[in-house]
């Protein structure tokens, strides 16, 4: 891969590297800086959004991103009252998922199966729909851009999949109080908070591994921490079976997604290791909550050994906080989670640079996860013309960056979710705990950019489900072609129109009499477009 | 046939039968590429239709083992009864409900896998059918699915739209990877939506001039593949669709699906991997025995299937189709005459290359001793077994390791479902 010779300038004299990182910004006019920024730190620019960036500094804009606290966000706010599912708690969607399961069953055993489905049954429905569409809505509302890019990308990387089993109720907490309140934290406060998680636990069966030979205190026959109907759809079988061993689920996906990398260097003896060290972390019945609980009678409490590092014997859940800390900052995990970052900032095969950058700014802050974003966005890579525009939007991004475009209101039923599904990322679906691919050909096949032009063509016309959009006031109908593409490319497209796509749009709106209808197809054409599909 | 499975063409796949054609002839086939072929071109281009019985069927309701007594002893209320069953070997039985693939079965073109599944003993759908996707039971990083890996493998067909098509709102784990398939809802609205076909026609054209002179990299092949296809598929002109020899498909997502299946294999637009899946199988509750939930979605499943090779005719010479679920139930009906989930079931091979006429597989019986922990129908074949031998004797699949990594191939595993 190629890469600027300043950004090993840069490595080698820091204190050159403020001077350099000016001279390379301004390879950039201030105004495409400002758009790679809003292509790269938040869903793509609404309205307006350039010249502002462009106007405050766009290194003070993400400076600002970077401390998400201090930016008012009071019209997202309003937005989240409108979500029901944010006024329950994770006992209460737990008692809710139990008795809905219980009158699902009950309809179906009743003869009369013709019965509708229960207020209850329909209100579950309602808070799984609620819970995808809230992410397309905070993506696209929010002022804090950089805070929503990261819980997706956080959310993804710990990925938990919203169809198995417990993890229907389990989920929507896990967003709301595992990754949201870490995402620009230390990565260490993250990792230890994923997997004390009951979503996770229970995506990756960590609840039921157990020490070998263990079992529960007064011989009592555990009772499942779930109803088994939860377990049903996703979990292990519907007999009671008290588990009897181990589970290597968690600890595998552990060192090689979310931590050291499947490259990191540990051996199948280590998953063993880290699978004891996690014996006992469980949870709670769902009645009581579904908190986090630990074991005692289920840990391995015999001696274990972890990438080399011994775990002596007698020890309990503290052995597993002290593992978790070891991951957090091992040098392979530094480098797999930092690549990955860049991965998503700067480039699908990021340079070498910035990936140094961001594990020397790890290094130095101890995983403070805003000083390692900090070192992505101010390295000469970022800002490199080569990266910039070197992306494909995801389906998540190109929806919400259409929405954003156009200044569209979007509402609080599930049907922009489910736009994002169709164009291939069903929100919280992913099933493996790789989490979505970062990489444009996981997005990019002919079925996905049919239906990417079906929805900009759309979303100009007003007719897309689940949004209002108003042209109007962001371009003025006219009858003057010209005056159409010179509008559409810089509201749209931000100035970056091909010329064959002026001349396309020209050809197709010439034989147009209607300005509004003209408008129309040149705004979806530009959205379906090649080009409004990069970043 | 082995040979000319190999003359392939590459723009379109195609192999010939008959060697020895006239070279002009092959040019020619070459360069109509993606132009749908008349249908009386003779050639032999090989199609795999994968079925995914989502859920967890009941394999020892779909295929009953009536000739043993421990099957009704431990199924009082749901087993079905000796009089419904419709014998195949004397053995084994069809559920009533599928009698409608009991003419394939007497044609030796449906072959039945008994005691399949997978190594891995995970009794949860999620893992299950994430394993049976990958093909990498207990691996669950494998970022993508056994049929892409197949094409990736071979690159023959690649450049053909419609080589590898799921029907359903996404592109499945089997099918996802780098080699290029398309997710297929539904064929009639495959293409750019407008209300009118002049709208249609408008959009079409203008996007494909879009991402002709403005798209680079992956998008411009992908939005070439996609206008080929839309171009292709308007010859097809799926709203035309009669189903040949009076075949009736059931109502419903899955009928409609292999409906349109079979509407691109015989249009010859070079498919040569389909998908689907037909779910409402995990009957942990009254699953009824002859008459009942799981007959009724019996029912869908067997005249869907038969429907599927009416419509074909002699096309089902070329093709294959593959059912597979992620495991079977429990040998003994629960307390709420239903099943819970079991280890191993049975799977459906149908087609003009199936040794059929047969239960294949190593039965390993009903007894307690000799069950999986006690309870469920042991896995006697894993099921990479039989999906390496249709990739490999129907596809002609050359290298197995590459597309099931972890295990040697090797064709004296294979059960013998495809006719060498």
């Amino acid at each position: 891969m190629l890469r600027p010779y300043t950004s090993c300038l840069v490595r080698r004299h820091n204190s050159a590297r403020a001077d350099t990182e000016r001279a390379v910004i301004s390879a950039l006019t201030p105004r495409d800086s400002a758009l790679h920024a809003l292509n790269r730190l938040a869903y793509g620019p609404r309205p307006g959004d350039i010249e502002r960036v462009a106007a405050l500094g766009v290194m003070k804009w993400i400076d600002r991103q970077l401390k998400p606290d201090k930016i008012d966000d009071g019209l997202l706010a309003a937005r989240e009252h409108q979500f029901t599912l944010l006024d329950y708690d994770r006992g209460k969607l737990a008692r809710l998922y139990v008795e809905m399961q219980r009158e699902r069953r009950d309809r179906k055993r009743d003869a009369r199966a013709a019965m509708d489905s229960t207020v209850r049954e329909q209100r579950g429905r309602r808070m799984a729909s609620e819970f995808q569409e809230l992410a397309v809505v905070r993506a696209a509302l929010s002022e804090r851009q950089l805070y929503e890019v990261m819980v997706d990308f956080w959310t993804n990387h710990f990925n938990v999949f919203f169809g198995k089993g417990a993890d229907r109720f389990l989920m929507p907490d896990y967003v709301e109080h595992t990754i949201r309140p870490h995402v620009l934290g230390r990565f260490e406060d993250l990792l230890i908070a994923t997997a004390k998680s009951p979503a996770m636990m229970f995506y990756l069966d960590n609840w039921q591994s157990v020490a070998p030979g263990s079992s529960p205190p007064n011989a009592l026959e555990p009772s499942p921490p779930f109803p088994l109907s939860a377990l049903r759809r996703g979990g292990h079988g519907v007999r009671r079976r008290v588990p009897t061993g181990i589970n290597e689920n968690y600890a595998r996906e552990l060192l090689e997604l979310h931590t050291l990398g499947v490259d990191g260097g540990y051996t199948q003896e280590d998953v063993i290791n880290v699978a004891r060290i996690f014996t006992g972390w469980s949870i709670e019945p769902p009645r009581q909550g579904g908190d986090f609980q630990f074991h005692d009678w289920a840990h391995d409490e015999g001696e274990k050994e972890v990438l080399g590092v011994t775990f002596p014997a007698g020890h309990g859940m503290d052995e597993g906080a002290r593992l978790l800390k070891m991951l957090a900052n091992h040098p392979a995990t530094m480098h797999h989670v930092s690549r990955k970052l860049c991965q998503r900032f700067v480039n699908d095969e990021p340079p070498d640079g910035c990936v140094d950058d961001a594990v020397a700014a790890w290094r130095r802050s101890g995983g403070d996860l805003r000083e390692v974003l900090h070192a992505i966005f101010h390295g000469p890579d970022f800002w490199a013309p080569l990266n910039t525009r070197a992306k494909v939007k995801t389906p998540l991004e190109f929806v919400v960056s259409a929405l954003r475009a156009v200044g569209a209101d979007p509402d609080t039923t599930p049907r922009l979710a489910q736009v994002v599904a169709r164009l291939g990322e069903p929100l919280y679906l992913h099933v493996a705990p790789d989490g979505y691919p970062e990489r444009e050909d996981a997005w990019v096949n002919s079925g996905a950019l049919l239906d990417r032009m079906n929805a900009g063509v759309a979303l100009a016309a007003g007719t897309l489900p689940g949004v209002t959009v108003s042209l109007d006031s962001l371009i003025p109908a006219t009858g003057d072609a010209e005056q159409l593409i010179l509008q559409v490319n810089d509201k749209i497209l931000d100035g970056t129109m091909t010329e064959n796509t002026k001349d396309v749009i020209r050809r197709q709106t010439s034989d147009i009499g209607d300005p509004v209808a003209a408008r129309a197809l040149a705004v979806g054409l530009a959205i379906g477009g090649p080009e409004f599909q990069r970043q | 046939m082995a040979i000319s499975r190999r003359v392939f063409v590459k723009s379109g796949g195609l192999a010939l039968f008959s060697l020895g054609l006239d070279p002009l002839f092959l040019e020619r086939a070459a360069f109509a590429s993606y132009r749908p072929l008349p249908s009386s071109t003779v050639l032999y281009r090989p199609v795999l239709v994968c079925l995914f019985q989502r859920g967890a069927v009941d394999g020892l309701n779909m295929v009953v083992p009536h000739g043993d007594p421990i099957y009704y002893r431990e199924r009082p209320r749901i087993a079905v009864p000796e009089k419904d069953v419709v014998d195949l070997d004397g053995y084994f039985g069809l559920h009533p409900q599928l009698a409608a693939l009991k003419p394939l079965w007497d044609n030796k073109s449906l072959a039945v896998l008994h005691a399949i599944g997978s190594p891995d003993s995970s009794r949860s759908h999620f893992d299950a059918q994430d394993y049976m996707e990958s093909g990498t039971p207990g691996l669950k990083a494998t970022p993508d699915g056994w049929l892409n890996r197949y094409c990736q493998h071979d690159r023959e067909h690649e450049d053909t739209p419609f080589r590898a098509v799921a029907f359903g709102p996404q592109l499945p784990r089997i099918l996802a990877g780098s080699a290029p398939s398309l997710a297929i809802d539904d064929l009639q609205a495959f293409g750019l939506r407008a209300p009118q076909q002049s709208g249609r026609d408008r959009l079409t054209r203008a996007f494909e001039e879009l991402y002709a002179g403005s798209a680079t990299g992956l998008l411009s092949s992908s939005s070439q593949e996609a206008f080929e296809a839309v171009q292709l598929l308007k010859q097809v002109n799926p709203d035309q669709y009669q189903p040949g020899n009076g075949a009736d498909y059931p109502r419903g997502r899955f009928g409609r699906a292999m409906m349109q299946i079979a509407q691109l294999i015989k249009a010859n637009a070079g498919l040569q991997v389909a998908f689907t899946d037909v779910t409402g199988w995990d009957t942990h509750v009254n699953q009824g025995s002859s008459e009942g939930q799981l007959a009724a979605r019996l029912a869908e499943f067997g005249h869907a299937l038969a429907a599927f090779a009416q419509d074909l005719g002699e096309k089902m010479r070329d093709v294959v189709v593959l059912t597979m679920s992620e495991f079977g139930r429990t040998v003994r009906e629960n307390g709420n005459s239903g099943t819970d989930h079991g280890h191993a079931t049975a799977m459906l091979v149908l087609g003009g290359p199936v040794n059929g006429g047969k239960v294949l597989g190593k039965w390993p019986g009903l007894d307690p001793a000799q069950r999986f922990e006690g309870r469920d129908v042991a896995v006697t074949t894993d099921f990479r077994d039989l999906f390496g031998e249709v990739l490999a004797r129907h596809l002609g699949a050359t290298d197995l390791s590459a597309i099931f990594p972890g295990v040697t191939p090797d064709p004296a595993r294979f059960p013998g479902a495809v006719r060498a």
